[in-house]
């Protein structure tokens, strides 16, 4: 993953999902992540009461994007960047314990623009929405012969 | 202008997660400026030079959180209280702060609803805007004296 990042361009230090379960490039990617409660953040949000960050949640749906635009790819490096997030909602807390799944799909591309649709859920419960637009700028590495 | 020790008293976020220095500028239930100084030396700079997108609306949410908090603190000093981040709407991002910047974060309550409150969000690196759009939070105060100390600002 951290490969990834590193092709992708991505600025986040860590990765947040754990595993990618299913990916279709072009179209849909599932992502999972199992929270702990010795995870760093978690001290600071908050002293006693763990619960994790929102927008972390939203970084695991953006990591899931990330994911779907490689596996779209093969070849050549890849700058992506994060021009807009739209109908974000937080509607559950996460907790040490909880098992999250982020599901992700593409729903239009316009040119470098990529627009996303992203759920993160704990069992059947919807923890967060978020339509995410990314664009993803092609930089081929070398010649083709 | 409000600094970090008093941000600490609204706000229950620490390290590594406290993610706004000072307030410049507030007025509370209404709108506040913030700002975030980035250093090399924070956790997030490894490998990369940028201030994550996802950490930057946690920063604004922070502002927010302040600015609600700060206001049922005036009609109650000992007021407790639960703030939530609830939602982002229509916010673009035109770059990501680097390394030695530092952010000014710009909020202004426009709407309330019940416990949701909407705030119009922007962030400026000296005159530069690099992004803006609208943050939602929930903020719910409770009876003061309840046991307990609930998270205030955001989730």
């Amino acid at each position: 993953m951290e490969d990834l990042f590193h092709r992708l361009s991505h600025p986040f230090p860590t990765v947040v999902i754990d595993r990618v379960t299913e990916v279709e490039g072009g179209k849909r990617a599932k992502a999972v992540k199992r929270i702990t409660a010795n995870e760093s953040y978690l001290a600071g949000h908050f002293p006693g009461e763990p619960i994790v960050p929102g927008v972390l949640t939203l970084e695991g749906i953006i990591q899931s994007a990330l994911v779907l635009v490689e596996e779209s790819h093969s070849r050549g490096k890849l700058i992506c960047s994060l021009e807009k997030v739209d109908r974000v909602r937080f509607k559950r807390a996460i907790v040490p314990g909880d098992l999250v799944e982020f599901l992700v799909d593409l729903t239009n591309r316009e040119g470098d623009l990529w627009v996303f649709k992203g759920r993160a859920r704990v069992g059947e419960e919807t923890a967060a929405e978020a339509n995410l637009v990314l664009k993803v700028v092609v930089r081929d590495v070398g010649f083709e012969l | 202008m409000m600094e970090n020790r008093e941000i600490q008293s609204i706000l229950p976020h620490r390290y590594p997660f406290l993610l706004v220095d000072r307030l410049l500028e507030i007025e509370p239930g209404k709108k506040g400026l913030g700002i975030k100084n980035l250093t090399a030396s924070e956790w997030f700079f490894p490998g990369h030079h940028s201030y994550p997108p996802a950490l930057l609306l946690e920063s604004l949410a922070q502002v927010g959180g302040i600015v609600l908090g700060s206001k049922a603190r005036s009609e109650d000093p000992q007021s407790q209280f639960t703030g939530l981040f609830a939602g982002v709407s229509d916010f673009h991002f035109t770059r990501c702060p680097i390394v030695g910047e530092q952010v000014t974060l710009k909020v202004e309550a426009t709407q309330s609803l019940a416990s949701l409150y909407r705030f119009s969000a922007e962030v400026f690196v000296e005159q530069e805007k690099i992004a803006g759009g609208q943050i939602l939070l929930s903020f719910v105060r409770r009876a003061s004296g309840s046991p307990g100390s609930e998270p205030a600002g955001s989730r």
